[in-house]
């Protein structure tokens, strides 16, 4: 068994997938022969071939399409946008087709596909590379948005999102691409598509993240262990449907909510998972909800990029302002 | 030696790509003479030569991609240098102190740089350099004195070697990554061993090609396996509690939670109920909120009315407690003191919480209160103060003898006894003298009046004085009884004060306030004497009186007083 980071379980997953299903071919730009731009797909095309590891030109629009013809004819493409800020072209694709295909066809053709991409600030990249914009495909209805935080949830929601009947967004924290390594097991076993992780148990505050902002908001609740207050930190992981339900029970028993998003504030994922909270769990609140965010700005160029990122003391101390309310 | 890092060649690109050398090492440059051939993602540039001088090194092959910030050229020492070299800033992506195996000989423009001295502290200071440039060091000598957030560290020597070069003077701060001494060479040297804290940063090999820098960590991290499985069990509704683990340990597996799900082991479906959760234990005395559901607005509703939520009825939706219910609880429930809890950020004084709350101030007091504020928005108080000597008197009721002193000023000087409107400009003075007298009650100040006090004798005096006290105890002051005054007078003496400056209250222009009276030793025609002397403070509204007329009226009250009978 071998630790391996998350970028290599998202490789590891796929490959465990198209040696069990010789319908799941993967497709994008520079995933064959160069094996992505992230190594996403290093090797595959050597190991499953051109016919199911496939370059395509630089047209994001068509990968989503040719993607949604390859899954209404029973094959499960997996199709790379090689960054986020890239998707935009294939929205069309995605939102007018991919999402609302079993439902327009009246459950006659589904789509059993996976659309990945790198997102997120922190590597220096352009901005244009490295923007948050999960909440826009978060709000649409048909599609199911999966982002993982650790390389054991790339590798078991990557599975399902391949074995999964409906599009999955499959998004990946690129700034957390490399940085820690798990010891996974090969072993072709999914992880729940729809559902909160408890990574932390605690009693006084639930810290609310997913993606990458995962490693600062475990890291801030380790801090605020040492000063004496118990946070309990939740992976949403998927984002979208969300699981609002292991939120509301952890909020019942902390009375305190913070959520953290790299996403600008206005708008954005942390503002739905507020409202659901301030809808269904505002008996048990003791404090307003808050949030950690990036800022309502575009992304910087990246000597700016750490001012936008939050930071653990971020998280911090708006956890101990929310506890120490009154 | 000197050392030339990738400048940003535009556009605030991480890197660049080596296309083509146009020097070699050994070739003397001139400043601004192109030395390469550089490819970002954008563009392919020259890169000028920063330096008249002998190129001693080319650090990289067509081909290589260079950092930015990360040394391109080393040049000959001796080269008379032009324009700075562009400022280098460490980038994550920049090696740390690579761990070399004991006993490299160290080559010739080796750069330390500055290590994480510790706590993750971003930059250090440079208090004292222990070396100089030309120095050789032995492995593990103290080079520098540099003082972080936090201490004060010795930096020692990472090699036996000379020192080539020191960057900074005492004073500047070094960044964690940035350079901090260079060396020439030197003989067998030992890699400093890395901070086990310090995430090590690498370029992989393996990367791709990637735009920008993704940090790499070697650690490996266990995941949450009960996160995972809690999450299934959510997922499928199965019951852990009904799940007999097969894995190591007795650990829950996946496959055990699918064949619960199987099995029909689903939440809500124990024959025996699990084991009701332990109570949270409560400090005694103290209510744990979260045992109560209440919207925030009912719970400060509470905390305002200082009524503890176990006290009400919840007879809102799903057991909630409404308004309604914690207004019903008011005076049902004895307040609750909330004992003083230690604030869950530890640490420091604990915070006190108390239930005292607001009292809405009505009736006496409230007519205070807007009286006084009247006063002081409209009046303009001066106080003269003065004894009277009284060692005279005879055991008597003093506060008699004040009205009658009162009365007797207000017929000397009559300014003072006397109704002033400050709008209309319009005075009254009164030929009646009407003494209010303040009274202080648990309800608030009273102001009963004395009517006709000039037409009362001493007895008459003393008999209203004691009908007003009955009816304030009674509360069967009537309003008639506190309207009328034309001056009044605060007895605080009988309580304790020397002096004070008594609120002159509107229409009114005078109160006399009559302090503790006291023995004193006086220098008198007969030597010096015990006497008896009564603290005197008049407040007057300036705007109706002039200080002669209050000063006369004052020296009236005194003599009145000073009289034996």
């Amino acid at each position: 068994m071998a630790a391996i980071t998350l970028i290599e379980a998202v490789n590891l997953a796929m490959a465990h997938e198209m040696g069990v299903d010789k319908d799941v071919v993967l497709l994008g730009e520079d995933v064959g022969a160069n094996g992505g731009v992230f190594r996403a797909t290093d090797g595959l095309q050597e190991k499953f071939g051109k016919e199911r590891v496939i370059d395509t030109p630089l047209a994001e629009s068509m990968i989503a399409g040719v993607s949604i013809g390859m899954a209404a004819q029973g094959l499960k493409p997996v199709a790379e946008i090689q960054f986020m800020g890239f998707i935009f072209p294939a929205v069309d694709q995605i939102i007018c087709h991919a999402a609302r295909m079993r439902h327009r066809t009246r459950g006659r053709l589904h789509l059993p596909m996976v659309i990945r991409a790198p997102f997120g600030g922190g590597i220096h990249a352009p901005e244009h590379h490295s923007e948050s914009t999960e909440a826009i495909f978060a709000h649409i209805p048909g599609l199911k948005v999966v982002i993982p935080s650790n390389p054991s949830r790339a590798y078991g929601l990557m599975l399902a999102a391949i074995r999964d009947p409906d599009p999955v967004i499959f998004l990946e924290p690129k700034r957390v691409y490399r940085i820690e390594k798990h010891e996974i097991e090969d072993n072709g076993e999914e992880y729940p598509l729809g559902v909160c992780f408890v990574d932390r148990e605690g009693t006084d505050i639930t810290l609310i993240s997913w993606g990458a902002m995962l490693h600062e908001t475990k890291q801030a609740a380790e801090k605020l262990a040492q000063a004496g207050i118990s946070a309990e930190v939740i992976d949403v992981a998927t984002v979208s449907p969300l699981d609002i339900d292991t939120i509301l029970e952890s909020v019942e028993k902390t009375g305190r909510a913070c959520i953290v998003q790299e996403a600008p504030k206005a708008g954005a994922l942390g503002s739905e998972i507020a409202a659901e909270i301030a809808e269904k769990g505002v008996m048990n609140l003791l404090a307003p909800i808050g949030r950690v965010s990036g800022y309502d700005t575009v992304m910087p160029y990246y000597r700016l990029e750490k001012q936008y990122m939050p930071k653990v003391e971020h998280i911090v101390e708006e956890a101990k302002r929310i506890v120490e309310y009154r | 030696m000197k050392l030339f890092n990738l400048p940003d060649l535009g556009e605030g690109l991480p890197d660049a790509e080596i296309v083509r050398w146009l020097v070699k090492e050994g070739d003397k440059v001139a400043l601004d003479q192109p030395m390469v051939e550089m490819e970002t993602a954008k563009a392919v540039v020259e890169v000028p030569s920063p330096y008249d001088g002998t190129i001693t090194k080319l650090c990289g092959q067509p081909g290589d991609v260079i950092d930015v910030g990360a040394i391109l050229v080393e040049f000959d020492g001796d080269g008379s240098s032009a324009a700075a070299p562009v400022a280098t800033q460490p980038t994550s992506e920049q090696k740390t102190a690579p761990q070399a195996p004991a006993g490299v000989t160290v080559a010739s423009g080796d750069v330390f740089k500055l290590p994480d001295l510790g706590e993750g502290l971003p930059d250090a200071e440079i208090v004292r350099w222990l070396v100089k440039e030309g120095d050789t060091l032995a492995l593990d000598q103290p080079m520098v004195e540099m003082e972080t957030a936090k201490a004060v560290v010795e930096v020692p020597s990472p090699f036996a070697a000379k020192v080539a070069k020191l960057y900074g003077q005492p004073g500047d701060v070094i960044e964690v990554g940035a350079p901090l001494v260079s060396f020439g060479e030197g003989g067998a040297s030992v890699a400093v061993a890395e901070p086990e804290t310090m995430p090590v940063e690498e370029k992989s090999g393996d990367a791709g090609t990637v735009v920008g820098a993704v940090q790499v960590g070697n650690q490996v991290v266990a995941e949450s396996a009960s996160a995972v499985i809690k999450a299934l069990a959510k997922k499928l509704k199965v019951d852990l509690n009904q799940v007999t683990g097969t894995g190591a340990n007795g650990a829950i597996t996946q496959a055990d939670v699918k064949q619960a799900k199987k099995d029909g082991k689903l939440v809500g479906t124990a024959t025996v109920s699990a084991a009701a959760p332990a109570p949270v234990e409560a400090p005694v005395g103290d209510e744990n909120p979260l045992d109560f559901k209440a919207s925030p607005a009912v719970r400060a509703h509470a905390r305002r009315l200082g009524v503890a939520l176990s006290g009400c009825r919840a007879s809102g939706k799903k057991g909630s407690i409404t308004k309604a219910d914690v207004d019903a609880a008011v005076g049902s429930s004895a307040p609750v003191a909330r004992p003083a809890s230690a604030p869950a950020s530890g640490g420091g004084l604990p915070t006190v919480q108390v239930s005292v709350e607001p009292q809405s101030v009505r009736g006496v007091r409230r007519a205070m209160a807007m009286g006084m504020a009247k006063s002081h928005a409209t009046v303009v108080p001066t106080t003269l103060m003065e004894d009277a000597d009284i060692t005279s008197w005879p055991k008597q009721d003093s506060l008699a003898r004040y009205v009658r002193a009162l009365v007797y000023a207000a017929k000397i000087e009559p300014a003072l006894n006397c109704w002033f409107d400050g709008e209309k400009f319009e005075r009254l003075v009164h030929p009646g003298v009407h003494v209010g007298i303040a009274v202080d009650s648990p309800d608030g100040l009273y102001v009963p009046v004395v009517h006709d006090a000039d037409k009362k004798d001493a007895i008459a005096v003393r008999a209203r004085v004691q009908e007003l006290r009955q009816k304030i105890e009674s509360k069967s002051l009537k309003q008639e009884d506190q309207q009328g005054a034309t001056v009044t007078l605060s007895n605080f003496g009988s309580i304790a004060g020397r002096y004070g400056t008594p609120v002159v209250s509107p229409p009114q222009v005078a109160i006399l306030g009559t302090g503790r009276f006291r023995d004193e030793l006086r220098l008198t025609d007969k030597g010096i004497s015990k006497r008896k002397m009564l603290p005197l403070s008049l407040t007057f509204d300036h705007r109706a009186c002039t200080g002669g007329e209050a000063a006369r009226f004052l020296a009236a009250v005194i003599e009145d007083l000073q009289k034996a009978m």
